[in-house]
């Protein structure tokens, strides 16, 4: 672990000891001095929820830096909500699975509208207003100017005519470099219920993700801001926000950040205030049936928000985020901030589960999850790996997605195993056995080659080629990196990485330097082939042969039949299938094979690279009185042959031995025995037979199948 | 009454052991055309490679998934297989199980004429008899709603998971119930029409529901019983044939052994069943048993008549 920037524990402590329980005027706590990021575009929000209608009324201030070299003209934002406004948003048009959009009972939609948006140029007062709820600051502001008419919707990436997910305005008067800008945006915004994809509310139980009108990011001379595609996450800039959010009295609250306060208001109603610190999001939950449970891991405070049909799965929650922190602090580095907020989502809102915003992740789980069912652990570890991969190092998610999701999924492949080790580190219950390896190499397998990985999210051939493409493709082809570069090494890149980059929004360009240079090596060839093909990678021993060696005819022959044990000879010749003898200086083991004294085998295998993925595999051959020979070969050539002449037959070769290419597509034609092998195919075979026996004979039983979804 | 009933139906069984066998080859054979093309696939996939030995231990799932992703053409087989193979199973196991009953009713152990003229003269009633039970079997298999109908009435639309939870396990429990119920049905119509020869299956399946109802907790729990007990021996089969996991070929023998004992074993439980039941059915009738009938088709039609 490494020392914090600042000691933001210590001044916690001391700031709430100065705080009233239950107050109008809080002081929010200083967390990072020096600031952590580049705080472009900071936020204080006010919002009030309505219960019944599930919307949300909001003002919000703010506060926006121009740190790029251009002059600004017009500003960009995001209305996230807006996807789920009707079946004609870029949303609702690229979703894979349109008949749940069709499924959405007329309430049940969810908008934004801007109600009001004006700008100033009166940043003096910016130091002022920065902890000032909006509706305060409103009045101290001068120089409002409305821009609401000029509002425009606008969709940058794909024609979509009636989708409302992005608006630009123009700015009054350009902004220079380093110039400031507040804008202050009045907002209605109703959520979809339930939940859709990852926001909405349910009865009681509100999760507001995506809530806000949210400024886009202006880098490489214009502004990235995205419309809101089915497949995609998002990427924003950095900043502090204060939020002032007010629900029913009798509300649980969790938001990114910390709670600095609570006060009663005369209505029933009881505002929270946040403050967070270099931070690009901002989400909250409120529900009066949340469980909270709370713990600390290493130097971060945990605090467990469970629905109370899951409160039995409150410690196992807890445990499995106070491992991910260990896991994550000790492997990859600081977390900078004090604490997390785990959010279990309610039932029948499994839509609001299972992703990630800053210092707060909601999770996965279920009543009656037997333990050996290591889900909500895998989804637990994934989302707080997000608070490094998404949060503090901030990819754009909507054009590199790996570089979030499938990072991620690389750090899940790694410390799933190690968190439970044994068989079955992802499930094993029920009489199933299934490892997090495996898992993703079934989901890779389903499409490898659609697409390369690096596209844009919108970009990619189907939603399936898209979850490859970002998950467990390039999960798997971290792991196959790490196998080649060893552990330290990938260890020591991923860290510097983070170190690095944290706060910097990094690309993939980014990142593969930082491998090339921790390595040592140049690997821009895995890399162009990895990330940016959809080259296959498939190695198979296609035949391997032993042949007694007959005495030779003819003239000048050198071969004798009957050589002794040192006279072993090998061939090693690239697509050169033809025998010629030469003397092997590593074979020094060998015993000759007993059954035939003196005897001489020509042994062969042949390897072919039946993917355009090129990657150096190594060869075992093994012999039949116990020898083996490790071969290398770079695999640049189609095909490699192996020859061997020796005392001795050969019993089965293998490519990449020691499985450290789980990219491989096919791992079982990745060995060659000279014999059938009849023992595994018979045990599997009797299985299969006495499962169909049963079957045959009680079809009936067929019906446990059911009772899955029955419980779950 | 119900352990007498099972200690006659193993008796009588006993007296029949080919029938056992008979009716486990049936199974066997039937199994082994499934079995067939899968093991044709896994030995061309993996038959020559260290694969085909390392299936001898704990199954690889990777394997599992690229046997799948590369052996396309057996999901068209196996989708023409799953529908003709276990009909057609059916369809010999009923005809075997009138061979069996009419071989119970007889009582005086398997004889192979009458086992097999048994088999033939039933087969088209009980046919029949299926087709009449169908309404019934749908109506006992909404027992399951039960649970539906209940759950909503106590906890509303939106109960909490541990409602859907606990809710899931008893519609299970409903629906094994209602299974055991069916085949007694089933079970009680069918020896109706062994012992009385009748050919109107509306009347023996009346007399089927009329045994199982009107004695419930005897019938049931005869059946329950012996469906308990095959589903105990699995239970402890299921573990020890996990075990029998290593790259060796005593290991694998064994594993193969003790499966074909277990559906040996089944087979038995079920002509107990059928046999029990029979005698059963008779005492609860006050019949003496086991009943002596002619075996002769054409007889057993003119009795009915
Ligand atoms: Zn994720």
């Amino acid at each position: 672990m490494e020392s914090k920037t600042c000691t933001p524990r210590l001044l916690l402590t001391l700031v709430f000891l100065l705080l009233p329980i239950s107050g109008r005027s809080q002081e929010a706590p200083v967390l990072f001095q020096p600031a952590l990021s580049p705080r472009i575009a900071s936020y204080n929000i006010e919002v009030t929820l309505e219960s019944a209608q599930k919307k949300l009324h909001g003002r919000e201030l703010l506060f926006w830096h121009n740190q790029t070299s251009a002059t600004i003209s017009e500003l960009q934002f995001h209305l996230y909500l807006n996807g789920f406004r009707n079946t004609r948003s870029t949303y609702m048009l690229g979703t894979s699975n349109p008949v749940r959009s069709r499924r959405i009972k007329e309430d049940g939609w969810g908008y934004i509208e801007v109600d009001a948006i004006s700008v100033s140029y009166d940043t003096e007062m910016i130091p002022s207003l920065a902890l000032s709820r909006p509706s305060e600051a409103a009045t101290m502001i001068a120089d409002l100017t409305d821009i609401t008419p000029e509002i425009e919707f606008i969709q940058p990436d794909i024609e979509s005519p009636d989708d409302k997910s992005v608006f630009s305005v123009p700015l009054p008067r350009p902004l220079p470099p380093g110039g400031k800008v507040i804008v202050a945006v009045d907002f209605t915004a109703k959520l979809p219920e339930p939940p859709y994809a990852r926001t909405g509310a349910k009865a009681e139980y509100v999760f507001a993700g995506q809530w806000f009108p949210k400024i886009g990011v202006h880098t490489d001379g214009q502004w990235n801001c995205h419309q809101f595609h089915s497949r995609t996450n998002f990427f924003a800039d950095f900043g502090v926000y204060n939020v002032w959010i007010t629900v029913p009295e009798d509300n649980v609250v969790g938001a990114t950040g910390l709670e600095v306060a609570v006060t009663t208001n005369d209505d029933g109603t009881a505002t929270h205030y946040y403050h967070a610190e270099d931070v690009h999001d901002f989400a909250w939950t409120a529900s009066p049936e949340f469980v909270e449970v709370t713990g600390k891991s290493q130097d971060v405070d945990i605090r467990v928000l469970m629905q109370p049909d899951h409160a039995d799965q409150s410690q196992r929650q807890l445990e499995a985020a106070k491992l991910a922190v260990r896991y994550f602090q000790d492997w990859y580095g600081d977390y900078p901030f004090p604490n997390l907020t785990v959010v279990d989502p309610r039932r029948g809102a499994a839509a609001s589960g299972g992703m990630e915003y800053p210092t707060l992740i909601t999770v996965g789980t279920g009543y009656g999850i037997p333990a050996g069912m290591k889900l909500p652990e895998m989804v637990t570890i994934h989302e707080f790996g997000h608070n490094y991969w998404y949060h503090l190092l901030a990819s754009n998610e909507f054009e590199e997605s790996w570089l979030d999701e499938g990072i991620n999924t690389y750090t899940d492949i790694q410390i799933m195993p190690d968190a439970y080790p044994g068989r079955g580190n992802f499930l094993n219950a029920m009489g199933l056995v299934l490892d997090i390896g495996t898992y993703h190499r079934a989901q890779y397998m389903g499409l490898p080659d659609a697409d390369p990985v690096n596209r844009t999210s919108w970009g990619f051939y189907s939603g399936q080629s898209y979850t490859v493409n970002s998950y467990p493709k390039p999960g798997l082809i971290l792991t196959t990196l790490q196998n080649y570069l060893g552990w330290d090494k990938m260890l020591e890149a991923m860290r510097t990485y983070v170190e690095r980059w944290r706060f910097r929004h990094p690309k993939a360009r980014d990142f593969f330097d930082v491998l090339n240079e921790v390595s040592g090596e140049n690997l821009d060839w895995f890399f162009q082939q990895a990330f940016e093909t959809n080259s296959i990678l498939d190695y198979s021993v296609t035949r391997v042969f032993s042949r007694e060696v007959k005495p030779p005819k003819g003239f000048d022959h050198t071969l004798s039949t009957v050589d002794s044990d040192t006279a072993l000879t090998r061939t090693d010749k690239e697509n050169d299938s033809s025998l010629a003898a030469a003397t092997d200086e590593t074979d020094t083991t060998a015993r000759p094979d007993s059954s035939s004294p003196g005897q001489l085998y020509e042994s062969g295998v042949n390897i072919r690279r039946l993917g355009d993925f090129k990657f150096p595999v190594e060869i075992e051959v093994i012999f039949e009185n116990g020898e083996t020979v490790r071969e290398s070969w770079d695999g640049q050539e189609l095909w490699k042959k192996l020859r061997y002449t020796k005392p001795t037959r050969l019993v089965s070769a293998t490519v990449d031995p020691d499985g450290k290419i789980p990219l491989d597509v096919n791992l079982t034609n990745n060995s060659k025995t000279l014999e059938k092998q009849t023992l595994g195919v018979n045990k599997i075979s009797s299985r299969t037979l006495f499962w169909l026996q049963f079957l045959l004979e009680a079809p009936e039983t067929m019906h446990s199948f059911m009772l899955l979804n029955d419980i779950f | 009454m119900i352990l007498s009933s099972i200690k006659t139906g193993l008796a009588q069984v006993w007296k029949s052991k080919r029938m056992v066998l008979i009716f486990f080859l049936a199974n066997l054979s039937f199994a082994l055309v499934l079995m067939l093309p899968f093991r044709a696939a896994v030995s061309n996939f993996a038959g020559e490679t260290l694969m085909g030995t390392k299936l001898a231990g704990h199954l690889p799932i990777d394997f599992i998934f690229e046997l799948m992703k590369n052996n396309k053409s057996l999901f068209s087989i196996y989708g023409t297989l799953f529908m003709l193979v276990p009909a057609s199973y059916w369809l010999l196991s009923l005809f075997l199980s009138g061979g069996a009953f009419a071989t119970f009713a007889r009582g005086d152990g398997y004889s192979s004429p009458a086992f097999w003229a048994g088999a033939a003269t039933y087969f088209g009633r009980f046919n029949r008899l299926f087709l009449w039970s169908l309404p019934v079997f749908a109506v006992l298999l909404c027992l399951q709603f039960l649970e539906t109908g209940f759950q909503r009435l106590i906890f509303g639309s939106d109960p909490y998971e541990y409602v859907k939870y606990w809710g899931g396990w008893v519609k299970y429990g409903l629906r094994v119930i209602s299974f055991v119920l069916c085949a007694m049905v089933y079970d009680y119509a069918r020896i109706h029409v062994v012992t009385t020869g009748e050919t109107r299956m509306r009347v023996s399946l009346w007399h089927g529901i009329r045994t199982v109802f009107g004695n419930l907790g005897r019938t049931f729990a005869l059946a329950f019983g012996l469906f308990l007990c095959g589903a105990l021996v699995l239970a402890i089969y299921n573990p020890i044939a996990d075990s029998l996991a290593a790259p060796n070929a005593f290991v694998v023998l064994t594993l193969f052994v003790l499966q074909q004992a277990y559906m040996l074993f089944r087979m038995l439980l079920r002509l107990t069943l059928y046999s029990s039941q029979l005698f059963l059915s008779n005492k609860l009738a006050g019949a003496p048993a086991p009943l002596e009938i002619s075996t002769d088709p054409q007889g057993l039609e003119g009795a009915a008549a």
